[in-house]
């Protein structure tokens, strides 16, 4: 039987670490649901087409566009969002790398950067420039101009969080 | 100038002025704790969806909103009925002779005319019920013939505006000197047109407002995505009719601005309006597609411009008519009028030393979102035409692009132009020398030349340029604009020392807080981590015109300047008594008043802020207590920025794809406060210039219908197109500013297309190929190479 849109489905996930389970719309987004359910609002809609990543989370530690993704689908799975990213109260490397490079001023992207850089850095491949620039080519900031940003990855990786090519 | 005080700001110590100082605010921002518009709510708000109009230009004829107010969760709809009897409608027209007034209506009333017009709204429980009730509004379009083509609308037809007598919005022109006998004369005649194409600042944080109207006390708070918290609530007040000092405007962690947040839009009345008749809040967050739809679009011009050249080389003479293509109204202050305008009046001769040159200025009406202020409005297409036909002359003298804006550039200031406005200082020479040496020109052309022989073709395109900044009363007056600014700022010490300063300017992600910091530390004498910067975050505190105009670093800076002295002043008196010595022997710095040249004799400030608050002992005869003050700032005269910016670019001839090496960029700002702001400010202003050139453009077909509704259709630079950087910094201090601060926000994106458009075209020079159409995108690289094979 096909749910409609407007049918309750109830999902279960860990969302940085923490097991939480609601009743939803069926077609609650997972961005949605992260930031209503949960007010989890660090993670942001900045075109809710998929195409700005603004939004991106990592479900069982690969990015994916929360905007584009139904709560239901992320169910029994592990989310981590940018509030999951630091060290407790600390900024973790790949944070603290974005402040000292300058590698936001909005912050409005900022957190779509940070997931992205996060699961490129834990794949364990070696990183330099270019690579940097692919892989974070799917996420827009109108503000910085990139370069910082890639400084702040590369610089991350440079300090063991990731590898340097 | 003295019996103007709000002008004058004192002299400063720079400790805390020139470091790259980090932002306060990065770690909130880098751990998801941002607090942006759609992030903040209130108990029982209820969420507003726009019904936007299908058609380019149409008659309404019935709207069926029954469905619609039935559906499950709607609390109420909203079309023209209910809602022209409150407003009528916002009154738009920029103060320059020759501008005609439009109202934009809240809600289309009986005709719509562009495609993502407001029609209705629905304001239900949640959004998901607002959208779904959205689709039952039924409404009967009547369609019109829609103008589209501003030639055509400039040539007479269809009325893409009914309420206009014709489609000419704006019209006028202005002749200095003997233009006709300078063409007479030249050796000879370079022209051109050039069109800049439609495109939309597009910050990644879509607009949104939050309203929440308190029967009782008929208190109005509303939250806004906004750059100019002052001008919404005053436009409130007065098209909503409540009381301005029952109105606080709220402005939450903004996610980018770029001026497309610096306007007063529909929506913003429409959630006060619908908050006040149903007692809840009401809160609208825009998505994309509406966002490239309905809010502002930008720096749409078709500009013809003719130098006379002598046979030195020297531009004797200049002839430059600029059209906006304006959209259906006046957007909301700044009107369509300010891109041509701007272009044409306060960009009028680039950096060159033109004496004879004339203008006209107009802006077409057409059947298209409304045109409003998008940075660098105005004058990055006025630079964009002169650097463009400066390459053109000097191809077809034989000439380095440097060699001939050398022979060109304005060689000594203060400089006063033909149409009286003067430049005080500046390295406008210097900046071409210095962007030389900076691209290694003779180095590059020989890679051009090696490049040229594998088949590969490298380009190179300047572009120079001078900014008018820190946006004033005085630049409104001096080029004929009746605008009037001031901005505020209060300064307030506590007891232990430590201080809060807040701002009328907002922030959109430019670090104002920080230099605002920067600037106050090295007034008061204190450490930065003594001082936090609230930047225009409610109307209720200190008065800003907004941050727009490259105006915020240095207004808002001689704001806390000379509110920031009026408390040093008062700490020194203090001082001076507790350690026994006359005021004008005390220096405050690193948070310590001492006495100058016996550093050893000294007091904390905190000690003397805690005396002024609880020890009488100090309070001499006629002393004022009050560590908390106001004040005002607005230039004394106009303000002038200037650099010269570069790519390096090699263009692929058989796909017409551009790939960008390098980005060069030398800047006088003046004094930089914060070298890490200043460069962040044109790596996104350039790389937003270069999305401009080869990316970005919003296109309608002849209906009226925008076609490039998301971002996989109108498209802006990733990080894998975006270039590095090259940075040289002069500092040509301002006489008259802060600190000889002068602002620097729009210049990223004043030159870059320009340039961007000069190193296509230098690229593709053996081809006989000029491009004058941007975004220069593979199909129209193509093209080019197509015809001049042909």
């Amino acid at each position: 039987m096909r749910a409609q849109a407007t049918d309750s489905v109830t999902v279960a996930m860990t969302v940085n670490g923490v097991s939480c389970s609601r009743t939803v719309s069926a077609r609650t987004t997972l961005a949605d649901f992260l930031r209503e359910e949960l007010e989890l609002t660090g993670t942001k809609l900045g075109c809710e087409h998929g195409v700005c990543g603004a939004c991106t989370v990592l479900i069982d530690g690969a990015s994916a566009r929360s905007c584009l993704t139904l709560a239901a689908q992320a169910d029994g799975r592990e989310v981590t969002t940018v509030e999951g990213l630091s060290e407790g109260r600390e900024l973790n490397r790949l944070q603290a790398s974005f402040r000292d490079h300058y590698g936001l001023q909005c912050g409005f992207c900022t957190a779509g950067f940070l997931v992205t850089a996060t699961e490129l850095l834990a794949s364990g491949e070696a990183v330099d420039e270019a690579r940097v620039r692919e892989v974070l080519g799917g996420n827009l900031c109108r503000c910085t101009g990139y370069e910082t940003i890639v400084a702040a990855v590369l610089d991350a990786a440079d300090a063991g969080q990731g590898v340097r090519r | 100038m003295t019996d103007r005080p709000h002008t004058v700001v004192p002299p400063v110590r720079a400790r805390h002025i020139g470091a790259s100082v980090p932002r306060r605010e990065d770690p909130k921002l880098l751990t998801g704790r941002g607090r942006y518009l759609a992030d903040t709510t209130l108990p029982g708000e209820l969420q507003m969806v726009v019904v936007r109009s299908q058609e380019g230009h149409a008659r309404i004829g019935s709207i069926d909103v029954e469905a619609a107010r039935a559906s499950a969760g709607v609390h109420a709809v909203l079309t023209a009925a209910e809602v022209t009897p409150i407003c009528a409608g916002m009154e738009g027209a920029l103060a320059v002779e020759g501008c005609e007034t439009t109202v934009m209506p809240l809600l289309a009333d009986g005709v719509t005319r562009y495609a993502g017009e407001p029609v209705a709204v629905v304001v239900a429980e949640s959004r998901a019920a607002a959208e779904d009730a959205a689709d039952r509004v039924l409404v009967d379009y009547e369609s019109l013939p829609a103008v589209t083509d501003p030639d055509a609308a400039l040539a007479g037809g269809p009325l893409a505006n009914d309420t206009l007598e014709s489609n000419l919005a704006l019209s006028g022109a202005a002749s200095y000197g003997d233009v006709e006998a300078a063409f007479a004369s030249a050796a000879r005649v370079v022209r051109a047109r050039y069109h800049t194409g439609r495109v939309s600042p597009l910050p990644v944080e879509a607009r949104g407002c939050l309203a929440e109207f308190t029967w009782g006390t008929e208190e109005l708070r509303l939250w806004t995505s906004t750059q100019a918290p002052h001008l919404v609530g005053y436009f409130v007040s007065l098209h909503l009719g409540i009381p301005e000092h029952l109105i606080e405007v709220l402005t939450p962690d903004t996610g980018g601005g770029f001026g497309l947040k610096a306007h007063v839009y529909p929506e913003e009345l429409l959630v006060c309006i619908a908050s006040r008749e149903l007692d809840r809040p009401v809160k609208w967050v825009e998505d994309r597609r509406e966002h490239l739809l309905a809010s502002i679009h930008a720096h749409e011009q078709l500009i013809d411009i003719a130098y006379a050249i002598d046979a030195e080389g020297r531009i004797t003479g200049q002839r430059l008519d600029a059209l906006g293509d304006g959209g259906a109204y006046h957007s909301i202050p700044w009107s369509m009028a300010v891109e041509p305008w701007c272009g044409a009046v306060m960009n009028a001769h680039g950096v060159y030393d033109i004496p004879n040159f004339e203008y006209t200025y107009k802006a077409v009406a057409t059947n298209k979102s409304p045109v409003g202020a998008y940075r660098g409005v105005g004058y990055m297409s006025g630079n964009l035409v002169h650097e463009a036909l400066a390459d053109e002359a000097a191809r077809e003298l034989g000439i380095s692009p440097f060699e001939f804006r050398r022979r060109n550039v304005v060689r000594s200031l203060p400089f006063t132009n033909p149409q009286g406005i003067t430049y005080e200082e500046g390295s406008w020479a210097e900046s071409i020398d210095a962007l030389e040496r900076l691209v290694d020109y003779d180095a590059f052309l020989e890679r051009q030349r090696r490049g040229r022989e594998e088949g590969r073709y490298l380009g190179l395109g300047i572009s120079v340029f001078v900014e008018s900044c820190g946006e004033s009363t005085a630049t409104s007056q001096a080029f004929g604009l009746g605008d009037t600014y001031f901005d505020s700022a209060t300064v307030k010490m506590e007891p232990q020392g430590k201080v809060t300063v807040t701002t009328g300017l907002t922030t959109q992600g430019q670090g104002n807080r920080i230099t605002m910091a920067q600037i106050a530390a090295d007034v008061l004498g204190v450490e930065i981590d003594d001082v936090v910067v609230r930047c225009g975050e409610s109307s209720k505190y200190a008065y800003g015109t907004g941050t727009i105009g490259s105006r915020a670093a240095v207004v808002a800076g001689g704001a806390v300047m000379r509110a920031g002295d009026a408390i040093r002043r008062r700490l020194v008196q203090v001082a001076a008594g507790m350690l026994e010595v006359a005021p004008f022997d005390i220096v405050l710095e690193d948070g310590k008043a001492f006495v100058n040249g016996a550093p050893e004799r000294s007091v904390t400030i905190a000690d003397v802020a805690t005396a002024i608050y609880y020890d009488d002992a100090v309070r001499t005869d006629g002393f004022e207590t009050e560590l908390e003050v106001t004040t005002n700032y607005d230039p004394a005269r106009p303000i002038f920025s200037n650099g010269a910016h570069a790519f390096i670019v090699e263009v692929d001839v058989e796909t017409g794809l551009v790939r960008v090496e390098r980005a060069f960029a030398v800047e006088d700002c003046g004094t930089m406060i914060n070298p890490a702001v200043v460069e962040g400010q044109i790596r996104g202003g350039m790389t937003q210039g270069l999305g401009a050139a080869l990316f970005e453009e919003l296109v309608y077909d002849e209906s009226g219908q925008l076609l490039t509704t998301n971002l996989a259709d109108y498209l802006v630079p990733t990080m894998d197109v975006a270039p590095p950087f090259s940075f040289h910094h002069i500092e040509t201090p301002s006489s008259h500013t802060p600190g000889g601060i002068k602002g620097m926000g729009e210049s990223g994106l004043i030159a870059s297309p320009g340039a961007m458009l000069n190193a296509v075209n230098d690229a593709l020079s053996p081809f006989g190929v000029t491009l004058r159409r941007t975004p220069m995108t593979p199909e129209r690289i193509l093209d080019a190479l197509a015809l001049a094979r042909a």
